[in-house]
């Protein structure tokens, strides 16, 4: 993004009011469209350039999609690919009279793709206005107009005592500012437990917070990143929605811990209760005297505003989502300067992932030595899980660190339904590697799953049963890698175009070509979605060969 | 400090890209993105270098000098990944590039002369409404050098890029051409672009078109 464009943002907006983003989002919302007066409006009121909130509107999927009054989106996350028949899409299309990307002549019902919902825990999922349906019979219903809301994941965990499972008590805070100075909650407690970043790298977060505390800046920020995108995981979710007190908490404590006074939640436009639920969570906290001025009448003020994306995937990568949060197109940025030195507004920023923050007040309450005795092997800490709905079992469960893939998939989740043989899976999103049956011993932890090329990342677990074709499973992978690429460097932009497109026919594909398309994604790209996405490939490579088509 | 370029022990500030670095010391490091007149954007990784010890090849122009780094202009995988990277480019337009563009330069440098690639390429879209910049939106590769030109040095934001991913492309205004738009024809985004997309109008080319004579 050119620099004088962000400083030109800054200079015509309050820190916590709603962006252009937000405006043109409503409008969309409103109207179901956005016509070229539309964005010269908002371009005027928000005083920005009309090419830049042009820019703006063409990024993001629930500005593009025009809207009918019944606004239906299939979910086509992988989880839902994995669950659904390929023609569901095209039933629901026969079955409303409107093609994808389109609306009625009427106007009264528009179809579009999503991904994902979030309810892969009963897949396939397909978004009714705000209404989620999802699991058998949802085609139908949706054809016949007759769309109930889906069930939320069954939860459970395995440790003696639950950390993420369970309601936050603000106790962590409280201790914090009655006990803890900023810079013991931040030595003492938040590097000793060792808390790493449950989003996908794994940075540990204490040393994030500690470069931001160190860098010169008055106002600093701290912003919980609420977009879980990676399809196949409903844990981000199932905290906003059921724990936003661990949520705030822990973005308070991080306040406190860097010298900051302003949170942000940037939650995705794929989870509507999330927003609803974390706004009314503020308000109550609020009214609580737990987040605002002299916080339980300490020196410590902390204020948390709720924003929501509007649409897009690498949204999630850490430079995405401050641009996205500023209001503007979604697009990474180069590091350096990284968030920490100049993130929201060109000031230190913060950036953790939800459920790394919901970890945050178990520390701050009963110390970094408990948090570490949580989990037996080299990590410290729980993580939870999430499984499809191709499990007995589906749903999330905090476990500790160190369980092989086999026990999470046969015994906490009680293997594949109908009898059906697990023949690989993909753990933790569409950028982690796919752990075929045959290597299911593999500890459930950081390093063994980097050495057989996959990873933790978002913590879902994915099943692929032995009717799963794994060609048409690198297309749907590369369709989704090919779709939310931001645009910004080229072998991310063109070369997962490419790679979609030597799996989207029924050629031979040519192995060395594609192997080399590999490479300059894995070392060329900008962010973890073009270096990210070849890892499920290089899998199939391995594992699968004989299965892609290969010449 | 100090750092090695091919081997030559070579004194910079602190601060320093290692881009700056090598052409500072009479080196070359091939790029699409790059505008010395611009903040680096780290977008075409074309300007791919080795450093010793680091895990691959690494963007030249955003990465920052340290004490005592050793750089390599000629490390086999970073002119690989370059090279790579010239040929996605040349296969997402519908025609060749122009000999004297920058694209066609950087193609030659890096050995590129076609693409293997097939597929999806950027539709022909001319847009001749402005009386002295015609835009060839086909042949932008979204480097945004025109976009932080028309930002950076002249503040005018005329410019946007659009859309996403591959479907990546820029425009003036709200997409109305450069005479409907905040431009201010000072000819910057033209100067800037590596691939003829954005060209100035010759006097010449104008007056025969006005004289008729034009096709």
């Amino acid at each position: 993004m050119a620099s004088n464009l962000i400083k030109l943002t800054r200079r015509h907006h309050p820190v916590n009011a709603p962006t252009a983003l937000s405006k043109l989002s409503e409008i969309v919302a409103e109207t179901g469209t956005l016509t070229d007066e539309d964005i010269r409006g908002v371009a005027a009121d928000y005083r920005l350039p009309e090419a830049s909130v042009y820019g703006i509107a063409t990024f993001y999927d629930d500005l593009i999609a025009p809207r009918g009054e019944r606004h239906v989106r299939i979910c086509t996350g992988t989880a839902c690919f994995e669950a659904g028949d390929a023609d569901s899409a095209q039933r629901i299309c026969d079955g409303l009279g409107v093609g994808i990307g389109e609306v009625s002549d009427d106007g009264s019902v528009s179809v579009a793709e999503t991904v994902c919902l979030g309810f892969c825990h009963s897949s396939p999922a397909v978004r009714d206005n705000d209404v989620i349906d999802a699991g058998p019979g949802v085609i139908e219903r949706v054809i016949e107009g007759t769309t109930v809301e889906a069930g939320e994941p069954p939860m459970r965990s395995l440790l003696a005592e639950p950390v993420l499972t369970q309601p936050g008590t603000w106790a962590g805070l409280r201790r914090a500012l009655a006990e803890l100075t900023p810079e013991d909650l931040l030595q003492v407690e938040m590097k000793a437990a060792d808390l790493r970043g449950r989003g996908g790298a794994a940075f540990p977060a204490g040393n994030k917070w500690e470069f931001a505390r160190n860098a010169p800046g008055e106002q600093k920020y701290i912003v919980a990143n609420g977009d879980e995108g990676d399809p196949g995981s409903y844990i981000d979710k199932y905290l906003m929605e059921q724990s936003p007190e661990l949520l705030l908490e822990g973005l308070a404590l991080a306040g406190y811990a860097v010298g900051s006074d302003q949170g942000f939640v940037l939650v995705r436009s794929e989870y509507p209760q999330s927003t609803i639920i974390l706004r009314e969570a503020v308000e109550q906290a609020e009214a609580e005297n737990l987040l605002g001025d002299n916080i339980l009448g300490s020196d410590f003020s902390f204020s948390v505003t709720i924003v929501e994306g509007a649409g897009s995937y690498v949204v999630g990568e850490e430079t995405a989502l401050l641009a996205c949060l500023q209001g503007l197109r979604g697009t990474v940025s180069a590091r350096p300067p990284f968030p920490a030195e100049r993130g929201v507004y060109e000031e230190p920023t913060v950036v953790n992932n939800i459920e790394t923050l919901c970890n945050v007040p178990f520390i701050a309450a009963q110390g970094a030595e408990a948090f570490c005795n949580l989990s037996p092997g080299d990590s410290a800490g729980s993580k939870l899980v999430c499984f499809n709905s191709s499990f007995v079992n589906p749903g999330m469960v905090e476990v500790p660190f160190g369980l092989t893939v086999r026990e999470l998939c046969e015994e906490v989740a009680g293997g594949l339904k109908d009898g059906a043989q697990i023949k690989a899976v993909q753990i933790g999103g569409p950028l982690g590697g796919i752990l075929p049956a045959s290597l299911l011993d593999t500890p459930f932890d950081f390093g063994p799953l980097a050495e057989v090329g996959c990873m933790v990342g978002h913590g879902s677990i994915l099943a692929f049963d032995q009717t799963t074709d794994m060609r048409a499973l690198a297309q749907h992978l590369l369709r989704f890698g090919a779709h939310e690429s931001c645009g910004k460097c080229f072998p991310c932009r063109i070369g997962l175009q490419r790679a979609y497109e030597l799996f989207s026919d029924d050629e031979p594909i040519d192995r060395e070509s594609l192997e080399q398309l590999l490479e300059t994604l894995e070392l060329g790209s900008l962010c973890a979605h073009g270096s990210g996405m070849p890892a499920p490939i290089r899998s199939l490579l391995l594992h699968f060969p004989d299965e892609l088509g290969l010449r | 400090m100090q750092v090695m370029i091919d081997g030559k022990a070579v004194e910079v500030e602190p601060g320093t890209t290692l881009l700056e670095a090598i052409q500072g010391n009479g080196g070359h490091v091939a790029s699409l993105c790059y505008d010395e007149r611009l903040d680096p954007f780290g977008a075409c990784r074309v300007c791919m270098v080795g450093v010793e010890g680091a895990p691959g090849p690494l963007p030249s122009c955003t990465t920052l000098c340290r004490e005592g780094m050793e750089i390599s202009t000629s490390d086999e995988t970073a002119l690989r990944v370059a090279a790579a990277v010239v040929e996605l480019v040349l296969s997402e337009l519908p025609e060749a590039p122009g000999e004297h563009t920058a694209l066609a330069v950087v193609a030659k440098q890096l050995n590129v002369t076609r693409t293997r690639w097939t597929g999806a390429v950027h539709e022909k879209d001319e847009d001749l409404r402005h009386p002295y910049l015609a835009f060839r939106h086909e042949l932008c590769i979204s480097c945004g050098r025109c976009v932080r030109a028309c930002d950076e040095v002249q503040g005018a934001f005329a410019l946007t890029v659009t859309g996403r991913g591959f479907y990546s492309n820029v425009t003036a205004g709200v997409d109305s051409g450069f005479a409907e738009s905040s431009c201010v024809s000072c000819g910057a985004c033209a100067d800037t672009c590596p691939t003829d997309a954005i060209v100035e109008l010759r006097l010449l080319e104008l007056a025969i078109e006005q004289n008729g004579s034009g096709e």
